[in-house]
C-alpha cells in the first residue's frame, strides 16, 4: 500500500501521523514546496519517498504519483483542488481524496457558495452583496454604515478579511475611510492574478457568536461528521490583533465540551447535528449544480449567530488547520479503510471512532506572522528534544539538515487530557522545545483552552442561543425587518 | 485621580485620534479639569486641552494609529501636563500616585513629575526603551496605574503591585487593543458584545504592544491585593467593570445594606444624583418606599465633588441640584447619598430641601466616614476638614441641619463589593494602607 500526501503544513503532519497508524502499514509518499521536518521523518520510516514541488501544478502531483506508483491520493491544502489537482489524478486512473475543482467552487468562490446558499434556502445563510470592482464597490461603501466584513471573493488562503463594526456614528467618518481603503487593497492586490472567480470583493453581514469548524468525510452519498473543533482567528492573547489562519484550537467530544465527564459545552449536540445537516445540504447543493461527486472532506468554518443558530462564515473543501489536528490525533478508525471508503464510495459502511479525550493545539509563530511575513521567515530553528506531541507546520527541511522558517505559523503543540483546560497546560509545557537561533521572537498565545477563556466562550455561546432562542419561537431566524422613516417597512431573509 | 486611556490599533492605516478623543469622553468623569493626548504615528503630536474634552475642536490635521490620553481634576502645563514627557522620546499618563522609585533618591526640591524624569534617565541608560520602560515601572512603588510610549511604537500599560488603581483591556475587533481606567471607554470606542467587553491588567502585570505583537508580562511581584474601595463608593462610572465588579452591582448592593441597617419612617426616598441614584433604587425597593427624583439639573453635568475649591464646589451642587418642590414638600424625605467630605455641600442640599417645604431629612450615607487622607492620589482634604473624623453622627445631623444621619458600616461596605476586606484598600475609612515601600 502507497499513498501521497500532497501538502506540508501541520494539517498534513496530522494526516501523515494518521496514516502512520494505519494496520495497512502504508508506505507514505509526500510532496510539497518546504520540506516539513515532521512528515519527513514519518515518509522515512515508511520506506517512502518526499518531493520537494509545486503542488498546484497538476502535472507535476500526476508525475509524482506515477513515479511513485501510489495506491491513492490525499490533498492536504485548497489550492491543488482550485487547480484541478484531483481532476488531472482521477482523469489517469488515481484516486485522489480531495474535491474536484467544480466542487471546490464552495470554498474557492466565496460569493458562489453564498449564491447557492440562498438559491437553495439553507439555513445559516448571511445577507451579502458581491462586487466585480472598485467602483461598483465605493458608492455602497459611501451610503451604508454599517457592522461589515470585507472579504476577497475567492478564498486566498484565509488572507484579506476585515471585520468592521461600524454603529458608532461619531467614529464612523474613519471607519469609512478604512472600509474604502481595504476595498481597494482586496481588489488591488489580494485578489491580484486571480481571475478564476466572477467577482473581487464580498461584503457580509456582521454578526457575533461562537465560532467553530465542523470537518467531515464524505464520498458525495454519506457524510461523516468529526468533532466540532473551535479555532482561535486572532493572533494575540486576549483575542487581540490582526486575524490569522488560527492560532491555535480547541475540542472535546462532538460539541466542544468543558471536560469528557462535563455538562458545560460551547454547543449543544442538537446544534453540531443541526450543522452537519447545513454542511449535508451544502454538499448535495454543489453536486446538483455541477453534475460531479463530492470525494473528500468538507468542513464548515460556523458560527452560532442570534440571527440564525448555526450558521456559515466559509466553507473549506479540505480540513482546517489547525483544526484538523484535533480530530486527527483521535481518530481510532483506520484513515487507509476511510480513504478507500470515499473511493469506492461505500463511506455508509465505515463508522468514525475517536478517544475519548479534549484536545488543545497551540501555534507558535516567529514574530511578523500575520502581516509582515517576510519578517518571520528565514530564522533557523533549534529544536530542544524531538516530541510526538508537536507537528511541524510552516518550516522547511534544509539538505543540510537544519530547519528554517517559512513565514508563517511554525509548529503545533498539542496537548491531550480529560479537560481542555487540562490538555492546554500540556500544550502549554511543549511551547518552549523550539527556538529560533537568531534570537527572533516566538510568540503564540497563552490563553486558548484556558479556563477563563473558554467561561468566556460558553457565556457568549448562552447568550447567544437565548436570543437566537426567542427569534425561532417568534418566527423571525433568519429575517432583518427595517423601518425606514419616508420609504416603509423593509424585509430580508 | 485620574482617567487613562491607550489605544494601539496594528493596521497604520487607521487614525486614533477620534477614539483617543471618545474614550476620553467616557473617562472625563475621573478629571474634568484638563486632559491631554497625545498621538503617534508617521509623526507625534500632543494634545493638552482645558475642562472638557468635548469643547475640543477636532483638527484635521492630526493622526496617528497610536495614542495614549488622560483626563484629570487638575491643571498642569508645559512639560508637566499629562501625558507627561519623561524624555523628547518617552510619555506617560498616570492614574494614582508612584511614591517612591527604587535606585533613585527623591529630591523634595522640585515638582513630582520632574522626580518621575529624572528617575527615569537614571534608570533609561542604554537598553532599548521598552526594556528600560518595564524596568523603570518595576521599580516604582505605590498606588498607580500607568500608559507608556516610545518612539518605537511600544506602548506598555500596568498596575502597581497591589492593583490600587484599575485598569482593564479591551479590544477594537482584529483592529487593536485599547486599555483604560475603566470599561465605560472601551463600550464607547470599542467592539459592542453582550459580554463584560474588556478584561483586567492584574496587579503587578502589564500588557506590552509592539508593531509585532503583545503579550502580557509579570513586571512586579504581587504583595497583596489592595484595591480602592472607593472605586465602587464614588469614582467610577456604574457602567464600568472594576476588578470583575459591575459598579451598578455594588451600589446596589449599598442601598440595600443601608436600608437593611434603617428603620426611620419616610415618605420618599431621594438619592443625590448621579453617583447615590442606584443606591437610593435598591433602598426603596427594599424598604416599599418610593423612589423620587428630588433634583433637576441646570447647565451641564459635573461632578461636584472632585471640583478643586469650596466656591466651585458650591456652585456645582446648587445648579446641579435645583429641588423639585412637589417631590419633597410636606414629606419626609429620605436623602441619600455616596459619602461625606467636609460636609458643607450636604448641609446646602438640606437647606434647600427644606427650603422647599421638606418636613424632615434623613440623610444616608452609602460608606462609612472619610477619616485618612489618600496617599494614591485621590483629593482627599486635609485631615483637619474631614468632618467624620471628627464628629459623631447625631453632631453631624446638627451640623448639616438633618434629622438624622447615618453612615455605611464599614463591614457593610466590604459586604457590598464582595471582595475579602484583605483585598481591599480602605485606608481613607480606616487609616490602614497598603504596605508599599520595600524597605
Amino acid at each position: 500500500m502507497k499513498v501521497l500526501l500532497v501538502g506540508g503544513g501541520g494539517r498534513e503532519h496530522a494526516i501523515a501521523k494518521a496514516f502512520s497508524r494505519s494496520t495497512y502499514n502504508p508506505r507514505i509518499y509526500c510532496i510539497s514546496e518546504l520540506v516539513n521536518p515532521g512528515i519527513f521523518k514519518i515518509v522515512k520510516d515508511s520506506r517512502g519517498e518526499y518531493r520537494r514541488g509545486d503542488i498546484n501544478n497538476p502535472e507535476e502531483v500526476l508525475n509524482a504519483a506515477k513515479d511513485f506508483g501510489v495506491d491513492f491520493v490525499f490533498i492536504g491544502p485548497e489550492e491543488p483542488n482550485f487547480h484541478g489537482v484531483p481532476d488531472k489524478l482521477e482523469e489517469n486512473g488515481i484516486p485522489c481524496i480531495g474535491a474536484n475543482k467544480s466542487v471546490a467552487e464552495l470554498e474557492l468562490s466565496k460569493a458562489s457558495m453564498r449564491d447557492l446558499q440562498w438559491k437553495y434556502n439553507i439555513p445559516g445563510r448571511l445577507w451579502y452583496k458581491k462586487f466585480r470592482s472598485i467602483e461598483e464597490a465605493l458608492p455602497y461603501l459611501e451610503e451604508y454604515a454599517e457592522s461589515i466584513a470585507l472579504k476577497p471573493a475567492r478564498q486566498v488562503g484565509g488572507k484579506g478579511v476585515k471585520v468592521i463594526e461600524d454603529f458608532q456614528v461619531y467614529l464612523q467618518e474613519d471607519k469609512k475611510k478604512i472600509k474604502k481603503e481595504h476595498a481597494k487593497e482586496i481588489i488591488e492586490n489580494y485578489m491580484k492574478g486571480h481571475d478564476d472567480v466572477n467577482y473581487k470583493l464580498l461584503i457580509e453581514e456582521r454578526v457575533w457568536g461562537p465560532e467553530y469548524t465542523v470537518q467531515c468525510f464524505t464520498d458525495g452519498r454519506t457524510v461523516l461528521p468529526t468533532p466540532a473543533v473551535q479555532d482561535n482567528k486572532h493572533a494575540f492573547d486576549g483575542d487581540l490583533g490582526p486575524e490569522t489562519g488560527g492560532m491555535g484550537s480547541i475540542s472535546c467530544g462532538l460539541n466542544i465540551k468543558w471536560g469528557i465527564n462535563d455538562e458545560r459545552a460551547i454547543l449543544t449536540e442538537d446544534e453540531f447535528y443541526k450543522s452537519v445537516e447545513i454542511i449535508k445540504s451544502m454538499i448535495e447543493a454543489i453536486q446538483k449544480e455541477t453534475g460531479k461527486h463530492y470525494h473528500g472532506i468538507v468542513a464548515g468554518q460556523m458560527m452560532y449567530t442570534p440571527v440564525w443558530g448555526p450558521t456559515i462564515i466559509e466553507m473549506y473543501s479540505r480540513f482546517g488547520d489547525p483544526e484538523s489536528v484535533n480530530v486527527l490525533s483521535l481518530l481510532k478508525t483506520d484513515l487507509v479503510e476511510i480513504s478507500e471508503a470515499i473511493i469506492s464510495e461505500k463511506l455508509n459502511t465505515i463508522k468514525l471512532e475517536f478517544e475519548e479525550k479534549a484536545v488543545v493545539v497551540k501555534c507558535v509563530s516567529p514574530e511578523g506572522y500575520p502581516e509582515k511575513r517576510n519578517l518571520a521567515k528565514g530564522h533557523k530553528v533549534t529544536v530542544d528534544k524531538e516530541r510526538e506531541e508537536i507537528l511541524w507546520a510552516s518550516a522547511d527541511l534544509r539538505e543540510d539538515g537544519s530547519i528554517v522558517s517559512g513565514g508563517s505559523r511554525l509548529i503545533e503543540c498539542v496537548g491531550i487530557g480529560n479537560t481542555i483546560p487540562e490538555a492546554s497546560e500540556k500544550a502549554e509545557k511543549l511551547i518552549e522545545v523550539v527556538k529560533l537561533s537568531d534570537g527572533w521572537k516566538l510568540f503564540h498565545r497563552k490563553d486558548i483552552g484556558t479556563e477563563s477563556l473558554l467561561s468566556r466562550r460558553i457565556e457568549l455561546a448562552k447568550l447567544a442561543r437565548e436570543i437566537y432562542l426567542y427569534r425561532e419561537k417568534k418566527g423571525l431566524v433568519g429575517k432583518r425587518i427595517t423601518w425606514i422613516p419616508g420609504k416603509g417597512l423593509e424585509e430580508v431573509g | 485621580m485620574a482617567g487613562i486611556l491607550g489605544i494601539y490599533l496594528f493596521d497604520e492605516r487607521w487614525n486614533a485620534y477620534r477614539f483617543g478623543l471618545f474614550g476620553l469622553l467616557a473617562l472625563q468623569h475621573r478629571g474634568q479639569e484638563g486632559y491631554g493626548l497625545e498621538l503617534l504615528g508617521k509623526s507625534r503630536k500632543r494634545i493638552i486641552g482645558k475642562g472638557s474634552v468635548e469643547d475640543t475642536t477636532i483638527s484635521s490635521t492630526v493622526e496617528g494609529h497610536v495614542c495614549i490620553g488622560a483626563t484629570l481634576p487638575y491643571q498642569l502645563e508645559g512639560d508637566n501636563a499629562q501625558p507627561i514627557q519623561l524624555t523628547e522620546k518617552v510619555s506617560v499618563v498616570l492614574d494614582g500616585k508612584i511614591i517612591s522609585i527604587e535606585g533613585y533618591d527623591w529630591d523634595s526640591s522640585t515638582s513630582y513629575e520632574e522626580n518621575l524624569r529624572k528617575a527615569f534617565v537614571k534608570i533609561e541608560k542604554e537598553r532599548s526603551s521598552i526594556e528600560a520602560l518595564r524596568d523603570y515601572f518595576s521599580r516604582c512603588e505605590g498606588g498607580f496605574s500607568y500608559i507608556a510610549v516610545n518612539e518605537n511604537m511600544e506602548m506598555i500599560a500596568g498596575r502597581d503591585a497591589f492593583g490600587v488603581k484599575p485598569l482593564v483591556l479591551g479590544k477594537i475587533g482584529f483592529e487593536g487593543g485599547v486599555v483604560a481606567s475603566e470599561s465605560c471607554a472601551v463600550d464607547i470606542i470599542g467592539e459592542r458584545v453582550p459580554i463584560s467587553p474588556v478584561e483586567d491588567i492584574e496587579p503587578g502585570e502589564a500588557r506590552i504592544f509592539t508593531p509585532l505583537s503583545t503579550y502580557t508580562e509579570r513586571v512586579s511581584e504581587e504583595p497583596r491585593r489592595a484595591y480602592c474601595s472607593f472605586e465602587y463608593v464614588y469614582l467610577a462610572r456604574p457602567d464600568s467593570y472594576i476588578n470583575g465588579i459591575p459598579i451598578y452591582k455594588v451600589r446596589k448592593n449599598i442601598g440595600k445594606k443601608i436600608a437593611e441597617e434603617d428603620n426611620v419612617d419616610a415618605d420618599v426616598v431621594i438619592g443625590v444624583p448621579e453617583t447615590a441614584t442606584p443606591f437610593a433604587m435598591a433602598y426603596s425597593s427594599v424598604r416599599g418606599i418610593p423612589v423620587e427624583k428630588g433634583f433637576e439639573l441646570t447647565g451641564r453635568r459635573v461632578r461636584s465633588a472632585i471640583k478643586p475649591n469650596q466656591f466651585e464646589r458650591l456652585k456645582g451642587i446648587q445648579l446641579k441640584l435645583n429641588v423639585i418642590s412637589e417631590v419633597v414638600r410636606g414629606k419626609r424625605v429620605v436623602l441619600i447619598d455616596d459619602s461625606v467630605v467636609r460636609g458643607n455641600t450636604l448641609a446646602n442640599i438640606i437647606y434647600l430641601m427644606k427650603e422647599k417645604g421638606a418636613k424632615e431629612v434623613h440623610v444616608r450615607i452609602g460608606s462609612p466616614p472619610i477619616v485618612s487622607h489618600c496617599p494614591f492620589g485621590v483629593e482627599v482634604p486635609p485631615e483637619d476638614e474631614l468632618i467624620g473624623r471628627h464628629l459623631t453622627e447625631e453632631r453631624i445631623a446638627r451640623v448639616v441641619g438633618a434629622d438624622s444621619f447615618k453612615y455605611l458600616s464599614l463591614d457593610s461596605l466590604v459586604e457590598a463589593i464582595g471582595l475579602p476586606e484583605r483585598k481591599l484598600c480602605l485606608g481613607c475609612f480606616n487609616g490602614t494602607y497598603p504596605k508599599v515601600c520595600k524597605r
